[in-house]
């Protein structure tokens, strides 16, 4: 349209280049311009830019999670998806980007994928831990370059670690080098320790605390602990934080530091607790 | 027990009992669940009463608000109170959303997602309103279901997108969500969405009011229009991560309207706020005028911003100024040219339009088969702005002869071309000529 504009209007249009650069075309009241020559469709509007926000799942697939963890995993993920639809907030694009680590590091799909459109493609299971690895390669992709190239504004990112061992390489070096990059720095993380080798400490590492390091012994606590963490990340992670009317004196920076990562380990710790008093009153009194 | 499970019974207050059929949806303080109570299926609001700072004077709230009504039809107002469960908690049943009625973030996306029932997968689906004057109806209601709830006193407190349903056809509104509703200067403690609520909610500075309320009404009113964010260009997209600090500046001390005339440096950036761009060119000078003074003066200064009265008086203009051509070309006078002082063109079909000038404003109202005035815009008594009190038509009996007809209850006097003043009865009409002249009463109408 900018084009046809171009043709038909004389001395006082600007320059192509500069039409491009300078903001002050969009405040040019309409009758300076051809108003007539560009869409005036007044119900013709494309969606509100919504913010967007990426999901990583982090997935430990060596060989220690054959059988019934991945069965499990494969069969909960399958079913999350459809649920983060309802919860994500529908001002915001959310996706989803999974990150596999076993003897190689692998994406399940060359991008994040919108919520929408995504297909869990089930996981199998064989090889070694190579979770220093698996952070270096979602350090290099949670770039402005990379994965997070939205061109509106974007939430910081959850990511969502899932491991059932100690990882068998340097995960130190590879934290280091996560723990520099400010998506993961601002991002909201946790962690699922699953079964008794998981190391909840080393869990607590990567997240930043311990409040989002949940842990799952058996089948049916995994999927139930999955649910959990995913949707209570996404639910927080893919709107604007929540203002309380409760303060006493203006807001800084620090008192919204974090405040979002700080919801998550709170709704996350006070959600398990429910579902282990549920456990007890369900399993005893008979 | 924060969640029912479904075929459970909740009993209410004055008897019966609930019984719970599905989540329908869920919000920061609850969740929202179909159920059938008395035959009929209603929508029950649970809460989860861990989220609320002081459960006993948040449920005396909604008491109140039960036993004062709504203000008007327009919103789905909290109707039965539940009895409270062993552990509390508590609910309240309100009327279930019609199904021609959309979510005010759909029509921003402008497509809902629908799941198919059997096999769980969705599909998207426009939502898009039906024509210009569906548009500008749906925001004269919302102004005027705000005005009135004011009126009885009491604040909304968290105005969001998720706060409206709308029939895109006919531009009916509904308010959902009224359950933080209360009357003005108290606070039960309640969430907030940034962007939509005033600055000084954001920053800690005050409390919602009816002054905030006037803010987030002039969000929601630029999300409607301009299909964008008011605060949302250069300055924020610069940032990229909107963490909690940057959404505490850009929606607090640093909020900066995109078109403020002071300062560009927050303007629209081309590829990402595309819709605001082009509404902004498209709509008059009083309507973006109305929302520079909201979002300037008014950002910081709750005393500044537009009062509901002002948005209804500029939209009931704005809906008399849209002309639907012929050619299919839909759009507000300021969008055609003018043949002469009174005549409207299109610029793109060359078709013209005759226009009325009334005795009670300087704008002209274009002329064509349908255009419509309404009460309120020629009985200075009349808040009515929905009734139709003349429309131009075409004579069923003499097709080709246009007229307007007089669907008011009051007798109109017209001036015909022999000079003679008549009565025009109501369900009668007469005949367009140039010269035309009729007296509403107090206010009269020339023909160009």
């Amino acid at each position: 349209m900018s084009k046809n504009r171009k043709e038909k209007k004389g001395a006082p249009a600007p320059a192509e280049a500069e039409v491009k650069t300078s903001a002050a075309e969009n405040t040019q009241p309409a009758d300076d311009l051809d108003i007539f020559d560009f869409d005036d469709d007044p119900l013709g509007a494309t969606g509100v830019s919504r913010k967007s926000l990426v999901i990583f799942f982090l997935i430990d697939t060596s060989g220690s999670m054959r059988g019934t963890k991945m069965g499990e995993l494969n069969t909960v993920m399958e079913e999350l998806i459809p649920e983060i639809r309802r919860v994500g907030e529908a001002d915001t694009e959310v996706k989803v980007a999974v990150l596999t680590f076993s003897t190689d590091v692998k994406w399940m799909y060359a991008e994040p994928i919108a919520i929408e459109d995504f297909e869990w493609a089930r996981l199998a299971a064989s090889g070694v831990t190579s979770m220093g690895e698996a952070f270096k390669e979602l350090s290099a992709r949670m770039s402005r370059n990379s994965f997070l190239n939205s061109p509106s504004l974007s939430f910081a990112p959850v990511i969502f670690l899932m491991t059932d061992g100690y990882p068998s390489d340097d995960y130190k070096e590879g934290l280091d080098a996560l723990s520099k990059n400010s998506w993961y720095k601002f991002g909201l993380k946790a962690a699922l320790g699953i079964g008794s080798e998981a190391n909840d400490d080393m869990l607590a590492e990567f997240t930043g605390s311990k409040d989002t390091v949940v842990h799952a012994y058996s089948g049916n606590q995994l999927a139930q602990m999955i649910k959990i963490v995913a949707v209570t990340a996404s639910q927080i992670g893919s709107k604007s934080m929540t203002l309380s009317d409760q303060n006493e004196a203006e807001l800084s920076d620090e008192d919204v530091y974090a405040a979002k990562q700080k919801m998550l380990g709170q709704q996350i710790q006070d959600l398990v607790k429910q579902n282990e008093s549920d456990d007890v009153s369900f399993d005893t009194g008979w | 027990m924060t969640e029912l499970k479904i075929g459970q019974e909740v009993e209410l207050e004055y008897g019966g009992k609930a019984v719970v059929e599905k989540v329908i949806g869920s919000g920061g303080q609850g969740t929202v669940y179909l159920v059938e109570y008395n035959g009929m299926k209603w929508a029950l609001k649970w809460y989860d009463i861990a989220k609320i700072k002081n459960p006993a004077e948040f449920k005396n709230n909604i008491k109140k608000n039960i036993s004062d009504g709504p203000p008007s039809n327009k919103f789905l107002w909290p109707r039965y109170m539940t009895k409270d469960a062993a552990d509390g908690t508590f609910g309240y049943l309100m009327e279930l959303k019609p199904d021609s009625f959309d979510s005010f973030v759909d029509i921003l996306n402008t497509y809902k997602l629908v799941v198919d029932p059997l096999t769980g997968r969705a599909h998207k689906e426009i939502v898009r309103f039906t024509d210009l004057h569906a548009m500008v109806t749906a925001v004269i209601n919302i102004v005027n279901a705000f005005r009135q709830l004011h009126r009885a006193g009491k604040s909304y407190q968290d105005l969001n997108d998720g706060g409206f349903f709308i029939n895109v056809d006919t531009g009916a509104v509904l308010v959902c969500d009224c359950d933080n509703i209360a009357p003005d200067g108290s606070n039960f403690g309640i969430g907030g969405k940034p962007g939509y609520m005033a600055p000084e909610i954001v920053r800690g500075l005050s409390k919602p009011d009816v002054q905030t309320d006037k803010y987030s009404l002039a969000v929601v009113l630029f999300k409607l229009l301009f299909r964008g964010d008011p605060m949302e260009g250069e300055k924020v997209v610069k940032d990229v991560c909107l963490t909690e600090a940057a959404e505490l500046r850009h929606y607090g001390a640093d909020a900066l309207f995109v078109y403020d005339p002071d300062d560009t440096s927050n303007r629209p950036v081309r590829g990402i706020h595309d819709n605001v761009i082009k509404f902004w060119r498209m709509y008059p000078d009083y309507i973006k005028d109305a929302f520079i003074q909201s979002f300037t003066a008014g950002l910081h200064d709750p005393n500044k911003r537009i009062i509901e009265n002002e948005w209804q008086q500029l939209f009931i203009r704005l809906r008399s100024e849209i002309i639907f051509c012929t050619c299919g070309r839909t759009n507000f006078t300021n969008m055609f040219e003018m043949q002469d002082r009174s005549t409207y063109r299109c610029p793109k079909c060359g078709m013209t339009f005759a226009t009325l000038q009334f005795s009670n404003r300087e704008y002209l109202m274009p002329l064509y088969i349908g255009s419509k005035f309404y009460e309120c815009e020629v009985y200075p008594d009349s808040d009515d702005f929905l009734s139709v009190a003349g429309e131009l038509v075409e004579n069923k009996l003499k097709p080709g002869v246009l007229g307007i007809k007089n669907c008011s209850e009051r007798s109109w006097k017209v001036r015909m071309p022999d000079g003679a003043i008549y009565d025009v009865a109501p369900s009668k009409g007469c005949p367009i000529w140039k010269g035309l002249e009729i007296n509403f009463g107090e206010v009269t109408a020339k023909l160009g």
